[in-house]
């Protein structure tokens, strides 16, 4: 902190006070709650994300990135949060005040620190962000399984071109552990498809075909696919069952509903 | 004097009272509507509805202002080619008008001012209510109490009430009242555009509201297409005509304001002296005069798709949606900085009076004010990064997006700073600047999960996106202004408000807005979807939380419409300096005269934030100039 500018009475006011010396009480404050939240935050995780949320490789990805992001943000809040309230408890004056408060002004070194620490972290942002996104754009293999989804006002409609499969407002099932891409489009207005438990999001336009990311599922369970862009009058009830189930069941299913194996 | 002449007085009087006034503009705008919108109506046909719709909206908005006599000065001056007289200037200022000045086209930027304050009010209670149907309807899972049609026209009305609202909550009210008076000008630099500016917002109201009459419309605020080009009622025309006649008040306030700034500052208030709510306008003028034209091309597009059967967003005749989002975008994310600037600008305003204290490094402030404004010009892809059109650019926008948390973090410097050893007096507005930075702390750093791809990935189109522009428009936005409403409230009306009253406003509020949104982050975790009529069973107890919380926000509402109401009615008088701030508007009596200053302008000497000398004897300190200079002695600029 700079040498304050200190004028007239705040000068000579100040050294008769004894005053205390806020800035470590603040800042020790700010690094004991910090370490605080920060465990709190990974104590909680596993209730706030959804329960299913590592059902597949991209999901755990996207997961620890959430987590990341969330722990260097909690110093981030903690620090307004702290120099708010305490500035609230010691600053405080009950009356209209009278005299001026200290005119502080942050010195060069402070302004370029600061600029300096929030560069830093945003640098920290960028690279982890690139880094963890080019990381899901593995390539197709040929085991991979191709899922055509089109949306309509309001259903969405399945083809497995593999299986010779078309499946219309209906649940679906995908097989457990095998990689899975989609390719998706629009017959009408855009659309949004998304199955949050996968990690799978991406916007359905209309004349256009757009592939998600390899993905693949990990664990078996029921999920759902919903519209997640505003299309119209039944954009809230366009929703459909997902659910990963093991290979043998996948091909019952495929069969049991008029595809070949 | 007869009776009989008495008679004959005061009815023409009547007449010369109501024309022109907001009443003959109504009268011949409406009417106009109804003989455009029959022509219209026989010429395109049955199968064409939106025509007549279109072309009563337009002829409205002509003729209101043909009746409200906005073209007279044309006819008067300048085709009799001379200059208005200063007589005739204060005439239509609204000189010894009274209470009816408010309702007709005043010049004076104090009537302006109010016109606009009192708008954003009733505004933003159409809104909160709007939004408070909407948690009511997401109370439980299934549709309850509305159809899916009437729920998306709510949840639109909501969107772009609000928009409209917050988008010109600092900049009218305040900056058309206070700004100039805060630089030492008598008026705006073009008092009739001033005037322009706030009867286009209000024209556009009617016009709006009038969507209930056509079956609303289905897209919420964003108005994507195809879907509005799809829509077959003419509902969606009233959303496009809005926007575009809305974005046109805009423009015109904007060029008024950039010039008045510019030209009118008094002498000695350099851009160094500026106080920190005028650059925080002026910062957001002009990102709206860059940001306000694709809005209004995007919804002229949509309409002639509609109107005339182009195709720019049909993809089956060669069109494309991504046109409309790119459009929509480009306004759509400087539009949320044309609303957060300013808003922070007050926010830092009003904490160096409360605090005592200058702002905490005025020239970092106002540097990172004008770094938000340029960056965020070019971060409107990130709303795209799922939209399958251009991968390539993800990494810039997400580059570009991430810069941006630099100078909102100079934002926290400097109000940290400000409250760091201030004399922190608790008054109402300043428990809202507190909340001002608990919430736009939360609101930044969620920003980061949907400005980084991974994460937006998991959260893009849910409630966790509408938690978090809540966070920021709201719980910054909407709490900086009201913090600029309680503490500019005495001098533009001069009345005190119910301290009490606005404390309650202030806790239901604020508890309230961070329960509701707290718990909708954590329903946009779960993966629940935004713009839902009928939200799924997993997000009902998030929800339910929600609407319970959102109980105590409508209350706030209801708080602070009584303590305006009974403020108005028997409110105490305010003093001339209610706070014992600097800036030049409480150096001047209270209601603020015509003209604002007496026979000489205030001349500046420094910042408008040096608290030393006692604000009493400064004011009675026989050096100082009656004119009003008196707040800001000569001293040297700490700081640097």
């Amino acid at each position: 902190m700079s040498e304050p500018n200190i004028e007239g009475s705040a000068g000579s006011a100040a050294p008769a006070r004894q005053e205390p010396n806020h800035i470590r009480r603040a800042v020790i404050l700010w690094v004991v709650l910090s370490i605080i939240g920060i465990i709190v935050v990974i104590l909680i995780t596993p209730f706030v994300l959804p329960p299913a949320s590592s059902a597949s490789d991209l999901s755990n990805a996207d997961n620890l990135t959430m987590v990341a992001l969330t722990i260097l943000s909690v110093p981030v809040g903690m620090f307004v949060f702290v120099f708010l309230g305490y500035s609230l408890y010691a600053f405080k004056v009950k009356e209209r005040p009278t005299e001026a408060g200290i005119p502080l002004q942050p010195s060069p070194t402070l302004q370029i620190s600061w600029l300096g620490i929030t560069s830093l972290l945003c640098l920290f942002l960028l690279i982890w962000g690139l880094f963890a996104f080019y990381q899901q754009t593995a390539a197709a293999s040929t085991n991979t399984l191709v899922v055509r989804v089109t949306a309509q006002q309001w259903l969405w409609t399945f083809d497995y071109p593999q299986y010779g499969l078309s499946v219309q407002g209906q649940e679906i099932d995908l097989p457990v552990n095998r990689p899975v891409q989609f390719v998706v489009t629009s017959e009408d207005v855009l659309h949004g498809f998304s199955i949050h438990a996968l990690a799978v999001r991406v916007d359905a336009n209309p004349g256009e075909i757009t592939t998600t990311s390899v993905i693949t599922p990990v664990q078996t369970g029921n999920f759902t696919v919903n519209c997640v862009e505003l299309c119209g009058l039944y954009h809230s009830y366009m929703w459909e069952a997902v659910n990963v189930v093991s290979e043998s069941t996948f091909e019952s299913w495929i069969t049991s509903q008029g595809g070949h194996l | 004097m007869t009776t009989q002449a008495t008679e004959v007085r005061r009815r023409t009087d009547l007449f010369h009272t109501l024309c022109p006034s907001v009443v003959s503009g109504i009268v011949l705008g409406a009417a106009a509507a109804v003989v455009f919108g029959f022509i219209a109506h026989l010429l395109a046909g049955e199968d064409n509805p939106d025509a007549p719709v279109a072309a009563a909206y337009t002829a409205w908005v002509i003729f209101f202002f043909i009746g409200i006599g906005a073209f007279n000065g044309i006819f008067k001056w300048g085709f009799g080619r001379r200059e208005p007289t200063h007589e005739e200037e204060m005439a239509l200022a609204g000189k010894d008008q009274g209470l009816w000045r408010y309702f007709r086209f005043t010049t004076d930027h104090k009537v302006v001012g109010m016109q606009y304050l009192a708008t954003v009010l009733v505004m933003f209670f159409i809104g909160s209510m709007g939004a408070f149907m909407i948690r009511l309807e997401q109370s439980r899972p299934g549709a309850i109490f509305f159809n899916p049609q009437t729920y998306n026209t709510i949840v639109g009305m909501h969107g772009i009430i609000m928009i409209v609202t917050t988008i010109v909550m600092v900049s009218g009210p305040f900056g058309n009242f206070i700004l100039p008076i805060m630089i030492g000008a008598r008026d705006m630099a073009f008092p009739r555009l001033n005037a322009l500016s706030y009867w286009l917002l209000f024209t556009v109201i009617p016009m709006f509201i009038s969507t209930l009459l056509f079956a609303g419309f289905p897209t919420g605020w964003t108005g994507y297409a195809p879907l509005s080009v799809q829509e077959l009622t003419p509902g969606m025309d009233a959303y496009c005509f809005t926007i575009i006649v809305f974005g046109l008040s805009v423009t015109v306030a904007a060029i008024n304001i950039v010039t008045t700034v510019i030209t009118m500052r008094t002498k000695g208030m350099t851009w160094g002296r500026l106080p920190v709510m005028v650059w925080g306008v002026l910062l957001s003028v002009i990102l709206g005069l860059t940001a306000f034209p694709s809005f209004i091309i995007a919804q002229t597009l949509v309409l002639m798709d509609r109107i005339f059967q182009t195709s720019f967003f049909i993809a089956a005749y060669g069109g494309n949606n991504w046109l409309y989002e790119h459009l929509f975008w480009f306004m759509g994310h400087p539009e949320v900085y044309v609303i957060a600037i300013p808003a922070l600008a007050v926010a830092a305003e009003v904490a160096t009076v409360f605090t005592r204290k200058p702002v905490y490094g005025y020239k970092l402030l106002i540097g990172g004010l004008i770094g938000i404004a340029v960056l965020s010009v070019l971060v409107w892809g990130h709303h795209l990064y799922l939209s399958g059109s251009e991968n390539a650019l993800d990494g810039p926008f997400m580059l570009d997006t991430e810069l941006i948390s630099i100078p909102t973090g100079v934002f926290f410097l400097a109000l940290i700073g400000t409250l760091w050893r201030g004399r922190i007096w608790v008054t109402v507005p300043m428990l809202f600047v507190c909340a001002v930075l608990v919430n736009f702390v939360i609101g930044g750093v969620t920003g980061i999960y949907l400005a980084d791809l991974p994460t937006d990935e998991l959260l893009h189109g849910g409630m966790f996106v509408t938690a978090h522009f809540h966070f920021t428009l709201v719980g910054a936005g909407v709490f900086a202004f009201f913090s600029g409403f309680y503490y500019w409230f005495p001098k533009m009306v001069g009345k005190r408000l119910n301290t009490g009253l606005g404390q309650l406003h202030f806790w239901l509020f604020e508890i309230g807005f961070v329960g509701t949104f707290l718990s909708l982050f954590y329903a946009g975790l779960q993966g629940e979807p935004r713009w839902s009529a009928n939200i799924a069973p997993p997000f009902a107890t998030a929800n339910l939380i929600a609407s319970l919380f959102a109980i105590l926000i409508a209350a706030s509402v209801f708080v602070a419409v009584y303590n305006v109401i009974i403020t108005l009615a028997r409110g105490e008088k305010a003093e001339t300096n209610e706070w014992g701030a600097r800036t030049l508007e409480w150096t001047i009596p209270t209601p603020v005269p015509l003209e604002n200053f007496g026979e000489e302008l205030p001349v500046v000497t420094s910042l408008p934030y040096n608290y030393e000398p006692e604000p009493v004897a400064a004011a009675e300190s026989p050096s100082a100039p009656a004119s009003g200079s008196a707040g800001t002695p000569l001293q040297p600029q700490s700081g640097d």
